[in-house]
């Protein structure tokens, strides 16, 4: 006999939606918060959109971060962001940070590179990476993260219109946003750094994420045809649901499980790419089957299309 | 077997063996060690090249190395000019690179005015922006005669002393505050025993409404409080011993621009001379200085005319470039040196003078170029630099980044020990769940993973850090439309239905939303791809493949194992 994790459930997932409900706009609020930030100059965009400069690296001994700003200090450079940086294979490592609008000129990194040396010059400090951007650049950069977003987001749209009738779409749509939506409030919440790896996951689990709307709508799609009373309407979208949920579990669980090992030995150059994913890929699928479907119902309920009374 | 299937165990075949066929390079160039690449590299350099050329390329921050982003400044050219001037950027660019002896530079335009150049393996990062930032443009130039020069000179003093002296802020100090007078000469010297000007802002009238014409002489304003007012300019400039033109101080150097470059000065300055600085500074003695020139604006020869430039010392052990031109410049060059013997003639290069040297015979078709003050590395780049020929117009460098060895094969390691864990955390989940279909299905990730892998070596993709991401991504996403077709499998057998309609059912009904849903990660696969950089492009196209034969192997070759055992009465799933 095959090993089933979830047997023949009979969860209410329409039943609990005002709470769910409260919930997805409490994310959405949040979310566009953080975005609302991020557009006005604020939060923490990388250096990639904003210009500036990042050396990052490690020393061969033990540092105090008052001493590499004092050095910094002694060649102008004191307004820099440090982080020690934890949990990185080579101890006492270090990341300093300089944004465009603090220094008009790039190539400031040597300059750090520079003062580091003269100020520590038995303590070796390794670069690992440094990266100067011109404020241009990082402008273009932006404009074409832009694009990127809005080219998916409209491919998206207009093939869910194609594919699935007005309200299904929408609703698919609109429960995908709310993903995005609680992905950035996520990462306004930790200080997490958005560069432009960052925002290949959001886009990533954006599409993941409709995935999963379009797989549960399509069993309820199928279970329609079946019934044709209105008071089946309720029950049929909840065994829909119901149905799909191994499916939904399983899958989860396996995408999960790969992101979980990125997460632990991908090592820190994908760490927040992980991350993000492992949120967005969590939410979808717990707004799969609480929010999308009863905002379909909902709606249904309100305007009927398919059911007249 | 049923009949009419063997085409298609015949296609994964071809599929599967075109995939390692073409991965081949790639797996034989990463499982040599180090010094078997070397013995290769040594005994049959043209095939090390053709494999390393075949093999897949890895990306910086898996290599280590240094990105520089140029801008050309097209401000100053003709549009005719403008429109092929990046692409002949890019060119000489590609040849200085290629002297530098980097294995496959990279080198792209981005955008409509922008050159991306990649290094791997690069570390002195100062000598590869130098080697690729400069502009090069070489001319040949006379100087102005010192008498005239002296004249010129004599000139702008005068102009800047009757400056000074209308500025009433630089008064005397009255005798009587003699220790006033020591400290300033102490600070600022006591050449020729006048008082120097200093701001006394607190008792001293606002001298801009106090003297009128210096509020309209908007020229220039006020001389800096450190320039003498006897002599302010020649003061400042010291006659070369070695040679025309003048020696300046360092810390006074930024004095004496800000003094060139007054409206009131340029305006004494006639039209075809201008000031020019040296190319490097240079130490007497202990004191570091820089040369000033003053040269004719006309080019008599220009860069354009030569046909090769080699590093060298000459008798003085003095590194130089030893230069050839071509006929016309030679003739030209011929004529020049010969109409000027016993003058110096100036090398400028991008507007600063390397040197100076007298001509002392007639000059033909071959010279040197004697560097002010440089090591041989600066003239072996300069040299690479001419050869390579000027860059049509002026570059700056907009972005760089250096990702250090250790943290590029550190990330391989990394990659490649996730990419392990992960898949084997699948096939587990996949096998303890769905037994024997499980193992169909792990199968078909597997494949998918080659088949993925050998696309990105036909496509000569590179391979980067996310796009190591977008292969572990895929293999997780790639089980997706298994599970959709096995839970579909499982829901008919537990209705009754017989084996072989459980699985066609399972096929038909999960086709639809396997094919919608990679549909939605495709688009925004695709918008990444058309829209990123670098790394980002590298998970674009890894999970824009990845998801694409996924449908291929999700679907077809997972079908094609399933139809083998259709007969069966029983399912392991």
């Amino acid at each position: 006999m095959s090993l089933r994790i979830v047997g023949d459930t009979n969860i209410d997932f329409l039943g609990k939606r005002r709470a769910a409900y409260v919930g997805a706009i409490l994310v959405v609020l949040l979310g566009l918060v953080a975005v609302g930030i991020l557009m006005t100059g604020g939060g923490n965009l990388s250096i990639q959109f904003v210009g500036g400069s990042q050396v990052e690296g490690h020393f061969a001994q033990a540092v105090d971060i008052s001493e590499i700003r004092e050095a910094l200090s002694s060649a102008g450079l004191g307004d820099a962001e440090i982080v020690h940086l934890q949990g990185r294979r080579q101890e006492h490592s270090f990341l300093i940070r300089f944004k465009a609008e603090q220094m008009e000129t790039t190539q400031r990194a040597q300059h750090v590179l520079a003062a580091l040396a003269q100020f520590f010059p038995d303590n070796v400090f390794t670069r690992e990476y440094v990266h100067d951007v011109g404020p241009a650049v990082g402008a273009t950069l932006k404009q074409d993260t832009f694009k990127a977003i809005a080219i998916s987001l409209i491919g998206i749209l207009i093939y869910v219109a194609i594919r699935f009738d007005l309200r299904f779409g929408l609703t698919a749509t609109l429960a995908t946003f709310h993903d995005v939506m609680a992905v950035m409030a996520f990462t306004y919440l930790i200080g997490m750094q958005i560069d432009i790896l960052v925002v290949s996951a959001i886009l990533t689990v954006a599409g993941y994420s409709l995935t999963d709307k379009v797989v549960v709508y399509d069993r309820i799609r199928e279970n329609l045809r079946k019934f044709q009373r209105k008071s089946d309407f309720l029950p049929g979208v909840n065994r829909s649901i119901n149905e799909v949920l191994s499916r939904t579990i399983m899958t989860g669980m396996a995408t999960l499980s790969v992101l979980v090992v990125m997460l632990f030995f991908a090592g820190p150059v994908l760490f927040d790419f992980s991350l993000v994913l492992l949120t967005g890929i969590l939410v979808g699928t717990y707004s799969s089957c609480f929010v999308a479907a009863p905002i379909y119902v909902d709606w249904e309920n309100r305007r009927p299309k398919r059911f007249k009374a | 077997m049923a009949r009419g299937q063997g085409w298609k165990i015949g296609l994964i075949l071809v599929a599967t063996l075109g995939s390692l066929w073409f991965l081949w390079p790639t797996i034989r160039l990463w499982q040599m060690s180090p010094e078997d690449r070397d013995a290769f590299a040594q005994t049959d350099p043209k095939g090390w090249q053709q494999l390393q050329k075949k093999a897949m390329k890895l990306g910086l921050d898996l290599r280590g190395g240094m990105r520089v982003v140029l801008e050309v400044d097209k401000s100053e050219l003709n549009p005719d000019e403008a429109k092929d001037a990046v692409e002949r950027a890019k060119e000489i660019l590609r040849n200085r690179v290629d002297e530098f002896g980097v294995t496959e530079p990279l080198i792209q335009i981005q955008g409509e005015d922008r050159i991306v150049v990649e290094l791997a393996g690069i570390t002195d990062v100062h000598r590869a922006e130098e080697l690729i930032g400069r502009t090069a443009q070489l001319e040949f130039r006379l100087l102005e005669s010192p008498e005239q020069a002296q004249l010129l000179l004599d000139r702008i003093d005068r102009t800047l002393e009757a400056v000074a002296g209308l500025d009433t802020t630089r008064r005397a100090l009255p005798s009587d505050t003699g220790t006033g007078t020591d400290v300033l000469d102490e600070l600022f010297g006591s050449d020729t025993g006048s008082t120097q000007a200093r701001d006394t802002a607190e008792t001293a009238p606002d001298p801009v409404s106090d003297s009128p014409q210096l509020a309209t002489d908007a020229a220039g304003g006020r001389l800096p409080p450190q320039v003498p007012s006897e002599r302010p300019l020649s003061s400042l400039l010291s006659p070369s011993a070695a040679g025309p033109g003048w020696i300046v101080e360092s810390d006074d150097v930024p004095l004496v621009k800000v003094l060139l470059a007054r409206e009131d000065v340029k305006r004494l300055i006639p039209a075809d001379v201008e000031f020019a600085w040296g190319t490097r500074p240079e130490f007497v003695g202990s004191l570091e200085t820089e040369r000033l020139y003053l040269a004719k604006r006309q080019a008599e020869m220009t860069g354009n005319y030569l046909t090769d430039a080699r590093p060298s010392f000459d008798q003085f052990r003095k590194p130089i470039v030893n230069f050839e031109l071509t006929r016309d410049g030679g003739r030209t060059f011929g004529r020049l040196t010969g109409a000027n013997i016993g003058k110096p003639l100036a090398i400028v290069l991008d507007g600063r003078v390397e040197s100076a040297p007298e001509i002392q015979s007639r000059i033909r078709d071959r010279g040197q170029i004697t560097l002010g003050g440089g090591t041989y590395d600066d003239a072996n780049d300069l040299a690479i630099v001419l050869r390579a020929g000027a860059l049509p117009a002026p570059v700056s460098i907009v972005e760089s980044s250096v990702v250090g060895p250790s943290l590029g094969s550190d990330s391989i390691r990394r990659g490649v020990l996730s990419s392990l864990i992960g898949g084997a955390s699948v096939v587990v989940i996949m096998l303890v769940y769905y037994q024997l279909s499980g193992l169909i299905a792990n199968f078909g990730m597997m494949l998918n993973g080659l088949f993925l892998l050998g696309v990105m070596a036909i496509l000569h993709a590179t391979l980067t850090m996310p796009g190591i991401a977008g292969i572990i991504l895929t293999l997780g996403m790639s089980v997706d439309a298994n599970i959709l077709i096995f839970e579909r499998i499982r829901e008919e057998l537990r209705a009754g239905k017989t084996v072989r309609h459980a699985i066609d059912a399972g096929y038909s009904h999960a086709l639809v939303a396997i094919v919608d849903s990679h549909v939605t990660t495709l688009i925004t696969a695709l918008a990444l791809f058309l829209f990123g950089t670098g790394p980002v492009k590298g998970f674009a196209v890894t999970l824009f493949w990845g998801v694409l034969i996924n449908l291929f192997t999700a679907v077809f070759v997972t079908r094609a194992v399933f139809d083998v055992r259709k007969g069966y009465a029983k399912l392991s799933i």
